[in-house]
């Protein structure tokens, strides 16, 4: 337990999918001696590398869970939340994000900044994470970390500044040149343990003296005391130290490490660097929603005599059952105590209480601010909070995007349809972007998410770790409906075959409302409905919602407004009042002029310059807009706007535009209307559909 | 106020009046200044100005990063979108924005003809008819004579005109008598509109130096307003 929070670093490391950010990992557990033996990734051994809990990643050297690992470093102790590198899950990344205090961006010393660099590093600058990056990989042919330093001022906009230099490159990489100390450092032993200082080889001096000074004018704006010590030749490494500190928490400031992971070279100095650049908890300002107060922002208080606060970021099934990883924002949860879960306002008790490292779980009596820890036996979601009784308040926004693709899945035997089930609950209960639910017509299971990637990685966990062997249909775009202009409507609703009559009547208009996407009014002054039948009629209103005439889509951003209607003594009823707002909604959704949305996505292609013509095309031809494209000698990077029902295949074609030179990431950014002629193709489509049925 | 209406009364009209009837395919323009006076707020509002028309517009910059110049447009956006109240500002934005690229191109190592292929690419594979190329930031003491005259070549193979912004680096006194520019006499001969700014009573006045073969140009009558920094009659 770090009693001292400024003993603790809460970090993540983040990563372009190739920058071997794996292999750093294990690196960093084996010198911090939690685990005993080193493997690679892609793990000839078979074993692959520790944080990779999963087969599926193990198999696509990727990492997808966020699993926390707690090791100690000097007397230091730091928690590693592994974030995901992959666009596709958002919510993943974002609420690691959340859980961690600062950050390690690696960077591969060939590749550079690379388009998923771009993107991890907009999410680092919109979570205000500071972080220190690590070049790593300078064993490989065409290292150059000079020009990757560059590419992290010119193409992040982020002040970085080298903190070392490489000794040799490539094949002759043997070790770093300490720029603060101004020394050699050399690792020795078989597996680079040995830390080895010495003077800067005669030939390097000039430059590690350029070099230097080069970091000496940058951190000095952080501190006058340096610039004082430094006009006079007396800065010492420490000084140093402490100005880099302040202009890495303030985020205007990036420190530059470098190294080659695979080669044992570097690491050390980079958990040094964690430890003296980046924040520790009480160093970082957490807020937390006010549910009582409509969602207002408060500041929490690391004290731990504090009522607890607590986020749960990551569910996992273990053979023990699910374990829930948490991280305390306030107070402290302590074994025996009492909680209540923010979201689903149940209580619960905090039965057993542990720390986890890379291999084993410790048991503690208690996590304190800034801590991460892990719940046995809490039924929970991903990202529900955890308060002690009498606050009300949540770490995340309840606000969670709706997915925009969905897939049929069918077990391809019938024994393991029981196995999917299991699957698809605990895969929802993890990921609040992943859906799922039985098509009440089709009877088919449908699954549903933020884009093809985040589906396909879904299946291909089923077949791993449930054995449920799937099939999958075809991917659908997830549309909407909307309407563009307001339209009246007055229905009655009236049935007489004997024994009790239906009787109801509502009268009121439909009209446009982007902000929302339902929201029902009651203007009705009088009582001509009474009281007891309008939540009938909303009820009947949002039946109508989910499926719309013009395409078969849920009907979203309208406001519907009762101003009128009537009711009968004795035929009125609850059924017959939610018929009569069915039947009034479609009477006036005619007369709206109904239109179709589909969800756009924000596409950002990168590779050689020589190929933008063809990525242009392949834009084009998918109904693309281009917003920018970017060309730095060789390079070029195109963003654009895409419709994801153009995208579907959009890998192996750009690959074959291309040569598999260039690379693209995608995110869902908006809903917007379909063009008139790709809306009439899917009313006909809905049409088609709607004449077969019986 | 429809959008027809604030295009036609822009102050722009009046720089087309002036200019017998506007730059005109196949030609350049160039806008002069020191650096921070205000050529790239024109240069946003000369293309904001035919976006509104309906007119695809290509913007290369040299310098500055796409959010910065995507900031510029939102800023100029939303002054002419508030002081003539446009309505609905929104859809209108989201219909300009699918009628501007970005191309951004980092000047060291980059050659002419590399852009010009690009800005053909745009044009032709990604089907983007743009009538006005917008380049910020060119360097014209770095480049040739032979550079302007590739741009040249391809306004009129393209059907395209062509505003340039060029920064004026070279110690006092900046302009000869008629007003133009010493550091752009090597290449006057490409230009076919030379407009300058200078800073004047707290205003900043564009000056027509040049205007097609046309001698003595006329008195521009056009400032740029320092706090919304849009052209302005003044």
């Amino acid at each position: 337990m770090a009693a001292d929070l400024t003993r603790l670093r809460n970090i993540g490391i983040s990563a372009h999918i190739d920058s071997g950010k794996t292999t750093l990992t294990e690196r960093i557990l084996f010198y911090c001696h939690k685990i005993h033996r080193m493997h690679e990734v892609k793990g000839r051994d078979g074993v692959g590398a520790t944080m990779d809990s999963m087969e599926l990643e193990r198999e696509r050297g990727i990492t997808i869970s966020s699993a926390a690992t707690n090791v100690s470093w000097g007397d230091h102790t730091i928690n590693i939340i592994d974030t995901p590198g992959h666009v596709d899950f958002t919510i993943e990344v974002e609420r690691s994000l959340r859980v961690l205090d600062g950050a390690v961006l690696v960077l591969c010393s060939v590749g550079g900044v690379q388009s998923q660099t771009i993107t991890v590093d907009r999410q680092l600058k919109r979570y205000k994470v500071p972080c220190v990056a690590f070049v790593n990989k300078l064993d490989r042919v065409g290292a150059d970390p000079v020009k990757v330093k560059d590419q992290l001022r010119e193409k992040l906009g982020r002040n970085a500044v080298l903190l070392h230099l490489p000794i040799g490159l490539e094949d002759k990489h043997q070790g770093i040149i300490d720029l603060i100390t101004a020394e050699a450092v050399y690792f020795d032993g078989a597996q680079g343990e040995v830390v080895r200082r010495e003077a800067i080889p005669a030939d390097l001096r000039p430059e590690a003296a350029r070099a230097r000074q080069d970091l000496l004018d940058a951190v000095s704006m952080f501190s006058d005391e340096l610039t004082e010590a430094a006009l006079a030749g007396r800065e010492t490494p420490d000084l140093i130290i402490e100005a880099a500190r302040r202009g890495t928490l303030s985020r205007e400031l990036t420190p530059v490490l470098i190294g080659s992971a695979y080669r044992n070279k570097g690491v050390q100095l980079l958990l040094d660097a964690i430890v003296a650049y980046l924040p520790n908890p009480a160093e970082v300002e957490n807020t937390a929603y006010d549910l009582d107060h409509g969602g207002k922002e408060i500041v929490l208080r690391s004290d731990p005599e504090a009522p607890p606060v607590a986020l749960a970021f990551k569910l996992e099934e273990g053979p023990y059952g699910q374990l829930t990883h948490i991280r305390v924002y306030q107070g402290a949860v302590r074994k025996g105590a009492e909680l209540l879960n923010s979201r689903s306002r149940s209580k619960l008790r905090v039965g057993r209480l542990v720390r986890m490292h890379a291999d084993s779980m410790e048991e503690i009596e208690e996590a304190a601010a800034g801590d991460i820890a892990a719940l046995f036996g809490v039924d929970c979601q991903s990202g529900d909070t955890f308060v002690a009784p009498g606050l009300n308040l949540a770490m995340s926004s309840i606000y969670v995007p709706e997915p925009v693709i969905s897939l049929a899945v069918f077990p391809t035997e019938k024994k393991s349809a029981d196995s999917m089930g299991k699957a698809l609950r605990r895969f929802t209960k993890e990921d609040p972007t992943f859906r799922t639910h039985v098509d009440p017509e089709t009877k088919e299971t449908i699954i549903q998410g933020m884009g093809e990637l985040h589906l396909d990685v879904y299946v291909e966990r089923m077949k791993r770790e449930y054995r449920v062997a799937v099939s999958t249909g075809k991917p659908q775009v997830a549309y909407r409906e909307s309407i563009a202009q307001r339209a009246e409507f007055d229905y009655i609703h009236k049935k007489q075959t004997g024994g009790a009559g239906q009787f109801g009547r509502v009268m009121g208009f439909i009209e446009p409302q982007p902000e929302k996407p339902y929201e029902f009014v009651n203007a009705i002054r009088g009582g001509s409905i009474p009281r007891e039948f309008i939540p009938a009629c909303d009820k009947g209103f949002q039946a109508a919602l989910k499926k719309g005439r013009l395409i078969g889509f849920p009907i979203t951003g309208l406001k519907v407004t009762l101003t009128d209607g009537a009711a009968h003594e004795v035929d009125s009823s609850d059924l017959a009042f939610q018929a009569a707002a069915k039947g009034a909604f479609w009477q006036a959704y005619a007369k709206a002029k109904p239109y179709a949305l589909e969800p756009v996505m924000k596409l950002s292609v990168e590779g050689p310059a020589e190929f933008v013509g063809s990525v242009f095309a392949s834009i084009n031809q998918r109904r693309g807009v281009i917003v920018s494209s970017v060309e730095d000698g060789l390079f070029a990077r195109v963003d654009a706007e895409v419709p994801l029902s153009e995208m579907f295949g959009y890998s192996t074609v750009l690959r074959s535009l291309t040569q598999g030179k260039a690379e693209f990431t995608m995110e869902f950014l908006k809903y917007a209307r379909v063009p008139a002629q790709v809306a009439e193709e899917l009313i006909a489509l809905h049409k088609d559909k709607i004449e077969k049925e019986p | 106020m429809v959008i027809e209406d604030l295009v036609k009364r822009s102050p722009l009209r009046v720089l087309e009046r002036s200019i017998h009837g506007g730059l005109g395919k196949g030609n350049i323009g160039v806008l002069a200044s020191r650096k921070g006076v205000g050529k790239t707020a024109c240069l946003v509002h000369l293309a904001t100005d035919k976006l509104f028309q309906g007119k695809p517009v290509i913007h290369v910059s040299y310098a500055s990063r796409v959010d910065h110049i995507i900031t510029w447009y939102e800023d100029i956006f939303r002054e002419l979108a508030r002081r003539i109240e446009i309505e609905p500002a929104a859809e209108i934005h989201d219909e300009l924005v699918k009628k501007r690229v970005i191309m951004n191109f980092n000047q060291e190592g980059m050659r002419t003809e590399q852009v010009l292929r690009s800005l053909e690419a745009m044009i032709r594979d990604g089907r983007f008819a743009a009538e006005t190329i917008i380049v910020d930031g060119f360097s014209f003491p770095q480049s040739s004579a032979d550079d302007l005259r590739r741009f040249k070549e391809f306004a009129g193979r393209m059907d395209l005109e062509l505003w340039f912004s060029a920064s004026l680096k070279a110690p006092d006194p900046l302009f000869d008598e008629q007003g133009i520019p010493f550091e752009l006499k090597p290449c006057l001969d490409g230009i076919d509109v030379l407009i300058t700014l200078r800073h004047w009573n707290d205003r900043v006045q564009l000056r027509l130096v040049k205007d097609h073969g046309f001698s003595s140009p006329p008195e521009l009558r056009l400032s740029l307003d320092p706090t919304t920094l849009l052209i302005a009659e003044p």
